[in-house]
């Protein structure tokens, strides 16, 4: 039972039905792009990993309270931004020291393509560790994943 | 990027920075040659080469991550009621309603030019001889541009009704078919 061709909005559809199988195609299709926002988000892996597991455990028990299926993946990308924040606000909380020494360990999970990185992106990647959560929230959105950052999230009752 | 916590305003002496970024690709004589615009500009187009850089950076996604988000998915599987299959043979036999409906909904798509979405199914009686007995709802999107709506239709109703029979042992009473959105083909 394939559903590898249905559109997005079609599979929310099933999956709001309690369709897992829909609802692993979602993941399938969306887990590099949130996993890719979580890591340049966090600037760590492994905490990235933890953030997309809980971003698409609670779209899966929220489905219902989305209004709209056509909008999942705009409530996705919210969704794990503002994970992403919450988990950096936690560090700061637990760190309780300078926010440059304890909020960005360099942790670059690929180093072989670190190795092929030029300097530009080397660059771009250690300039986005300086802007504001917020910041790095907004750019990564709209000129990575090609989202319009919001203030609202996607209409849901909940 | 203009982005900056202070709000330290980036405009150059000449006041144009706020085009550049629009007009990387169609520049002014000025903003190409102007000795703020110009080299601004390259510093805009650098970033633009790296973002392009970034964009396209492999993302390798753990073996485990997948099988790990699913997990914790299906252990909150929503399967809705359960209905009794009522076998002849002594014992019980349950199917969920989310079993049946992605069996229902399988049928619907193979129907050819239509997409199968909500489904909700209800049982309503038992059928001589233990068989049970439902209602069925199937919501559906229909390919734009088919023009045997009614062919269609009658092609989904006949593939679900002898699905629930064939596939899950269920009689259906009543099969609603509301078509409630289109799609292009390629969506």
């Amino acid at each position: 039972m394939t559903t590898t061709e249905l559109d997005d909005a079609t599979l929310v559809g099933r999956a709001r039905d309690g369709d897992v199988r829909a609802y692993e195609q979602l993941v399938l299709r969306y887990q590099v792009p949130m996993l890719r926002l979580a890591v340049k988000m966090l600037n760590h892996r492994g905490d990235a990993e933890g953030v997309v597991q809980e971003v698409f455990l609670g779209a899966w028990r929220k489905l219902a309270q989305l209004q709209d299926d056509s909008a999942f993946v705009a409530w996705l990308y919210c969704s794990m931004a503002i994970r992403c924040l919450n988990v950096i606000r936690a560090r700061r909380l637990q760190a309780d020291v300078d926010l440059e020494l304890a909020e960005w360990p360099r942790t670059d999970g690929q180093p072989e393509h670190a190795v092929q990185a030029n300097g530009q992106l080397e660059a771009l990647n250690a300039a986005l560790q300086q802007l504001t959560p917020q910041q790095r929230g907004c750019w990564l959105l709209r000129d990575v994943h090609g989202r319009a950052p919001t203030t609202r999230s996607p209409r849901s009752s909940g | 990027m203009a982005v900056n916590e202070t709000g330290t305003d980036y405009e150059l002496p000449c006041g144009r920075i706020w085009t550049l970024w629009d007009r990387l690709d169609s520049a002014d004589e000025h903003e190409a040659t102007g000795p703020h615009c110009a080299t601004a500009r390259e510093s805009l187009l650098a970033l633009r080469a790296a973002t392009a850089e970034l964009v396209a950076e492999p993302e390798a996604v753990p073996p485990g991550l997948l099988g790990r988000i699913m997990s914790a998915v299906r252990a909150e599987a929503r399967r809705g009621q359960m209905l009794d299959l009522l076998p002849p043979e002594p014992g019980r036999a349950e199917v969920s309603e989310a079993a049946v409906a992605v069996v229902l909904r399988y049928a619907a798509d193979s129907a050819g030019d239509v997409r199968a979405c909500r489904c909700r199914v209800r049982t309503v009686g038992v059928a001589p001889g233990g068989r049970g007995i439902v209602e069925v709802e199937l919501t559906l999107a229909v390919r734009l541009g088919n023009v045997d709506g009614a062919e269609t239709l009658a092609r989904v109703r006949e593939r679900v009704t002898a699905a629930a029979a064939a596939r899950v042992g269920l009689t259906l009473a009543k099969l609603d078919l509301l078509v409630e959105d289109v799609y292009e083909d390629g969506e």
